[in-house]
């Protein structure tokens, strides 16, 4: 299983890549006034009106009966541990914050672990710097004693947040595995474009795989393809946007190596830009430019360009 | 409209489980399993009517993972669709068409590589962002309240060990398994505590692997295979998202699968033959054998000694490969239906097969199978 022709076993490092995604975040009425008062320093919680059922934080509807109906209430900040955990984040745990009718999930701060039981009374403790966010209560610590709060209406309400700006950092190391592996150290080693043959068609298939996509046979041997080509299709890019690794305007290209069957997607340089779309168009002869650097990757080509009529003959 | 038509599952096919495939893409792995599942059935992919993946593009870091994947699968202009949930719901929407009489034969296939990401984050990702995610709850954190929850019900720390060691031990004799030493009893009791009360044994651990699954309609199934096991029964609930409002020590979601599934097959759970499930945690797993009601709330413990043979293959513990762990049950519990001789089996007919998703199991799937 999983042993590519004709090669040593690969042994790359894995691709390291990470995803940055931005978000804009929308509480909702209920979440929105939650983290509004938080600056106020009120818990806010809501009621549904058709089953009386109260939440704390507030929610916009009611996790019993799906009401969406609520009203806005002002909790106490006193509670009751009613389940516990301890994770490499510290002590969460579910608490039943006085008034209300459901649990939620906090942090315990000021505690150890083995003094915690399920019943101890908590309140919230606040941080010292105003912020709109859940973590205006930094947790929750123990208060033995406590006298048991209640659910007030919420005087004069603050509007609700409308947008938190949130985003998500998603590492990974993607293997390359054998067929990838290969064609990325032959790129960086040999600066050589290597596929595998096509048992459909007569051509390499690009990048090398274990079975050919169209008929779903095995491939089969090693077949290295020149650096040149022929767009078969192109853009010129205008559009800024995130993730971008060049400026606009720009060309992206499928160029068909000769002699593969597949297409490489690719930038193409080293025109007039103002008239690329003549100077650049399916049909058009490329030849790749490689960079200085070699690092196994797509990159090492640093761009396509043109091959000027005639350069080809005079090759030959 | 017609009554809808029976529907078998007719070969199987999976990738080892292994704590990392660093030298193959999920390409490689895919495309390999496919291929293999294609010969055991003797059949070509123009022979397939459709294929239906389950994966997770936070895992495999790339979106619509799928599309990049269509080619390794076998899809190449066919109808293919992917269920962001375990394989065994796309054996389910697989099931469906098939008994709907919109195909004949249809491709499952499930794919993880979680070696690749931060399997914390991967949770993280599904928890609420305001209230919960920023003060630390988590799946790990789910799963320990909720281990906390069944001790309260009647469960031990002690139990927790010794369903952990009897996966390891199950597991280590799975030869889709790679394992170097299953850890002892006293090693899972002594862990480290990731999740009090769970020790790191006690939660299951993340591999890549690939499965794959054919199914087939009834007069197909029984042209391909002189053992076609048969589909009885299908269901699959989910849970409110918030883990604190879940009823404590239950997963009624799980109870809410298993009875739609149960009524469609007439099955009565307490005389099932084989019961192949995915519990997150150790005491996920014991909390998945009452919801399906092989055992009574709190005596969870009791079912391994009992009269339905569960988690011959180790079940989620020792090897979870996230997206694709309910639908290798459904395999492990083909094989043992098929070749009951190897697992020590007499005669057994039917299977309960069990998939859970999400931050402390929020949902369920469970099928069941009969010969």
């Amino acid at each position: 299983m999983l042993l590519a022709p004709d090669t040593h076993p690969i042994d790359r490092p894995p691709l390291k890549s990470t995803l940055s995604m931005p978000y804009t975040l929308t509480p909702g009425r209920a979440a929105g006034v939650f983290l509004a008062e938080a600056k106020n320093r009120r818990l806010v919680g809501a009621r549904c009106v058709s089953s009386g059922l109260v939440s704390v934080p507030a929610q916009d509807f009611c996790p019993a009966t799906g009401g969406s109906e609520m009203e806005l209430v002002e909790a106490p900040e006193t509670g009751t541990i009613t389940g516990f955990t301890q994770t490499a984040a510290g002590i969460i745990a579910t608490l039943r914050i006085d008034g209300a009718d459901f649990d939620c999930v906090h942090r315990i701060l000021e505690a150890s672990f083995d003094e915690l039981e399920i019943g101890a009374r908590v309140e919230a403790v606040w941080a010292e710097e105003t912020t709109q966010s859940i973590l205006a209560v930094v947790g929750f610590r123990l208060a033995p004693g406590a006298p048991v709060g209640e659910v007030r209406p919420l005087q004069h309400a603050a509007e609700p947040l409308p947008m938190v700006p949130y985003h998500l950092d998603l590492h990974y190391e993607h293997a390359f595995g054998p067929f990838y592996g290969r064609m990325f150290d032959e790129i960086g080693t040999n600066r050589r474009l290597i596929g595998v043959r096509s048992t459909a068609i007569d051509g390499a298939l690009l990048p090398p795989r274990e079975v050919d996509d169209i008929s779903y046979t095995k491939t089969g041997t090693w077949m290295t393809v020149p650096d040149t080509g022929t767009v078969r299709a192109m853009s010129v890019i205008h559009l800024e946007f995130k993730g971008q690794k060049e400026k606009p305007p720009y060309i992206y290209a499928e160029i068909q190596l000769d002699g593969a069957v597949t297409r490489l997607i690719h930038s193409v340089k080293g025109i007039d830009m103002s008239r690329a779309s003549e100077l650049v168009k399916p049909g058009t002869r490329v030849r790749a430019v490689w960079s200085d650097a070699r690092t196994g990757a797509l990159s090492d080509i640093s761009h396509f360009e043109p091959v000027p009529d005639g350069d080809e003959a005079a090759s030959l | 409209m017609g009554a809808p038509r029976s529907v078998a599952v007719v070969a199987t096919a999976q990738t080892e489980l292994r704590s990392a495939w660093s030298n193959a893409q999920h390409v490689d792995l895919i495309s390999s399993t496919v291929m293999r599942l294609l010969r055991i059935a003797g059949i070509g992919l123009a022979d397939v009517d459709f294929v239906i993946d389950s994966g997770s593009d936070v895992l495999d870091g790339r979106s619509i993972s799928n599309c990049g994947f269509l080619g390794a699968m076998g899809a190449h202009h066919k109808e293919e669709s992917r269920v962001e949930e375990d394989g065994l719901w796309a054996a389910t929407y697989g099931a469906t068409k098939i008994a709907a009489g919109a195909a004949e034969i249809g491709l499952i296939i499930a794919y993880s590589k979680p070696s690749e990401s931060d399997v914390s984050l991967f949770y993280a990702s599904q928890v609420e962002p305001f209230y919960q995610r920023p003060v630390g709850f988590d799946h790990l954190a789910a799963s320990g309240l909720q281990a906390q929850q069944y001790i309260r019900m009647g469960g031990s720390e002690a139990d927790f060990a010794k369903v952990t060691a009897r996966a390891w031990e199950q597991a280590a004799q799975n030869p889709f398994v790679d394992i170097e030493a299953a850890p002892s009893e006293q090693e899972i009791a002594s862990g480290e505590m990731v999740a009090a009360p769970l020790r790191r044994h006690m939660m299951a651990r993340s591999v890549d692997g690939c499965v794959a699954v054919l199914l087939a309609g009834a007069e197909v199934a029984r042209g391909m295979s002189s053992q076609p096991v048969w589909i009885t029964g299908m269901g699959s609930a989910m849970d409110n998202h918030a883990f604190p409002v879940r009823k404590p020590g239950r997963l009624e979601a799980c109870e809410a699968a298993a009875r739609a599934a149960y009524n469609r097959a007439g099955l009565d759970p307490r005389s099932a033959s084989i019961a192949e499930v995915s519990g997150s945690s150790a005491a996920g797993e014991l909390m998945v054998l009452e919801a399906l009601g092989l055992s009574k709330p709190g005596q969870g413990f009791d079912t391994y000694s009992g009269p339905t043979a569960i988690n011959l293959s180790g079940g989620a513990l020792p090897a979870d490969p996230i997206m694709a762990t309910g639908l290798l049950r459904l395999a492990d519990a083909h094989r043992q239906l098929t070749q009951p001789k190897v697992f020590g089996l007499a005669s057994p007919e039917t299977a309960i097969v069990h998939a859970a998703g999400g931050v402390g199991m929020q949902t369920h799937c469970v099928v069941t199978l009969g010969v």
